[in-house]
């Protein structure tokens, strides 16, 4: 393999690879905003501008007159760069200085704060103090739709947006118009965003010009507890990091993971969290009383579920978002406690089985808007197409996002796990289980890859893992059993 | 390790050390009688104190509105965690504390909110009489009532 000699370290690299992760590889880090390993390079922010050299003819090595910025240069045999040089800390202290210029330094009221690019460079490589005086360039902001809260105010020109729209999203439509001092980046027409992707926007800004509106002031970044984990939006298993405090999951990033989902994340994925702190969600043992559902402790929510369902035609379904582990128990639970009843998957609308899930877009998204169809099918479960004649009650379990099936055929019906009021107004009892953001475990995508999931807060409420609800429900009355 | 004060005659005489021990009392009485006295008569006469005390919290306004922008610096540099904020938008200003909370029997009064903040909004008064029948919060109606001199 070439080498090349990045601030006296030797370094090998494959062509085509881009001098800015060539340098990572050694420790050398070269600061940088317009560049993203996923988007094409446009060198338009000069921040990652250094010293370049080959060696001659005789071998001795010839520096360049002028800096070359990294991220467009290509690194080849022999070449020597230099990233601590005077001219090139004195290129970096410029930029910064240029870039701060129209920038309204509101940090303390802008989300970005604490994982902002331009925040970070400026305490690494910036100076603390600015000659500018004169008065700051301004804009009328736009509104951009539901997902993103743009602040013109706040942007350095680095056209990651743009490009994102163009390379991955497959949308053109974000775009500069003006130039020079005047550049502003907009929507054609000022029209909000209709990518299904917007959301990586937000990730990808350097600067807090464009934010999640759904996150908006709701926390500071700092205090936000980082889980990896994987999100169950739908069968395609991209890598996520939720973000939670005080039990709350407030947001929801992508991870990076070259295999999957690269750097990306649909909307649908990263909103998804929402529900798991809903004012809405049953959070504790509920029977139908006068009003609704009316809040009971677990031994009588049980006692009630077990006395519907005894002796009668049972059907039992389960959703495709449970994970492997919870569906395994599920079935040695069943097998020892219905062994009559007959037992379905359930998940989206359409999807029967496996075999009807295919790409819904030409990005990410997956038509099963399940995480675990296929590990599912994978343990024997068959698809739901229907309740069987003469079904007179239906358990059902759910971890939170499959469609609920038509079930008014069912006299009797019992909830395990993740249920809004509305949804389980009719039921028999609820007994409330883990979202996935509450639970560790593995689910299976589309590919068979076996992703694990990690807890990142505490079950909501009074709710219980599903081993534990199924622990309780088979020793209930004395009567010892297996979960 | 075991001492022993080895004691003389006179002083297991006794005698001589009570008188000793009364001359004392005798002196620090007579010196409250007649000279000038350590205590003064509180509430009626207060003491002067620093301008720097730092005693009960409040939240500098100007103009009516509160200078806070809920930038969440003092939560996260208050050793105490007794400040709590949730932040909220309203057409007059971009970001404002919607709750400011400061749970004051958890605060240990170092004035790092004070130091940390960037918009000159929480500041420590030197107020000093805060006691309570009950477990207080102070919310930030309260917090907003100009009582600072600072």
């Amino acid at each position: 393999m070439p080498q090349c000699l990045i601030d006296d370290r030797k370094v090998e690299f494959t062509p085509g690879e881009n001098l800015i992760e060539v340098a990572k590889k050694v420790g050398v880090e070269i600061p940088f905003f317009c560049y993203h390993p996923a988007l094409t390079v446009v060198a338009q922010c000069r921040m990652c501008a250094v010293e370049v050299g080959m060696p001659g003819k005789d071998g001795t090595v010839q520096m360049m007159g002028k800096l070359q910025t990294a991220c467009s240069t290509p690194p080849a045999e022999g070449m020597v760069v230099k990233t601590k040089t005077e001219k090139v800390l004195k290129n970096q202290k410029s930029v910064m200085e240029f870039l701060l210029i129209n920038h309204p330094l509101d940090c303390p009221i802008c989300d970005k704060s604490g994982e902002c690019d331009l925040q970070d460079n400026s305490f690494r490589h910036g100076d603390s103090y600015m000659r500018y005086t004169e008065e700051r360039r301004t804009y009328l902001d736009l509104d951009m739709g539901p997902v993103i809260k743009k602040n013109m105010n706040r942007c350095i020109h680095c056209t990651r947006c743009i490009r994102f729209g163009t390379e991955v999203a497959g949308i053109r439509e974000m775009v500069a118009v003006q130039r020079g001092n005047n550049t502003e980046i907009t929507t054609i027409d000022g029209r909000p965003l209709e990518t299904d992707y917007a959301g990586n926007y937000a990730d990808i800004c350097p600067t807090g010009s464009l934010t999640l509106k759904n996150f908006r002031f709701r926390k500071r970044a700092w205090f936000l507890k980082k889980t990896p984990s994987v999100c169950e939006g739908c069968s395609r298993g991209c890598n996520i990091e939720l973000h939670q405090d005080g039990n709350v999951v407030h947001r929801t990033l992508p991870r990076t993971n070259m295999e999957i989902n690269k750097y990306w994340l649909c909307d649908e994925g990263r909103f998804n969290s929402d529900y798991v702190n809903d004012a809405d969600r049953v959070v504790t043992p509920s029977l139908p009383g006068a009003s609704g559902l009316a809040a009971v402790g677990w031994e009588q929510a049980l006692g009630a579920a077990r006395a519907s369902l005894e002796g009668k035609a049972l059907s039992v379904l389960v959703g495709s978002d449970l994970t492997q582990e919870e569906a395994s128990n599920l079935k040695t639970f069943l097998g020892k406690q219905f062994p009559k009843a007959s037992v379905f998957h359930y998940g989206t609308k359409g999807i029967k089985t496996a075999a009807d899930d295919a790409a819904a877009d030409k990005i990410l998204k997956r038509k099963s808007r399940t995480s675990n169809l296929h590990g599912l099918e994978k343990l024997g479960y068959q698809g739901f197409t229907g309740l069987p004649a003469g079904t007179e009650a239906v358990l059902l379990f759910r971890g939170g996002r499959a469609e609920l099936p038509d079930l008014s055929q069912a006299r009797h019906v019992v909830g395990v796990g993740v249920f809004m009021k509305q949804d389980a107004a009719a039921f028999h009892a609820v007994l409330p289980g883990p979202s996935w953001a509450e639970k560790d475990g593995t689910i299976v995508n589309f590919e068979g890859r076996e992703q694990k999931i990690r807890r990142s807060i505490l079950p909501v409420g009074q709710s219980k893992n599903l081993s534990e609800i199924l622990m309780l429900w088979a020793n209930q009355g004395g009567k010892t059993g297996v979960a | 390790m075991l001492i022993k004060n080895k004691t003389g005659f006179f002083q297991r005489f006794y005698l001589v050390e009570i008188l000793k021990g009364l001359a004392i009392t005798k002196k620090h009485f007579l010196k409250n009688l007649f000279g000038k006295t350590v205590t003064i008569q509180y509430p009626e006469e207060r003491r002067q104190y620093s301008d720097r005390f730092r005693g009960m919290h409040y939240i500098k306004a100007t103009n009516g509105v509160e200078n806070c922008t809920a930038c969440m610096l003092c939560p996260t540099v208050c050793p105490a965690e007794c400040i709590h904020i949730v932040a909220g938008e309203r057409p007059d200003k971009e970001k404002y504390p919607v709750k400011f909370e400061i749970d004051v029997l958890r605060c240990c009064f170092c004035g790092m909110c004070e130091e940390a903040c960037p918009k000159d909004a929480i500041k420590l008064s030197t107020i000093y009489e805060m006691s309570v029948a009950q477990r207080t919060v102070y919310t930030k109606d309260y917090l907003l009532e100009q009582r600072g001199n600072k």
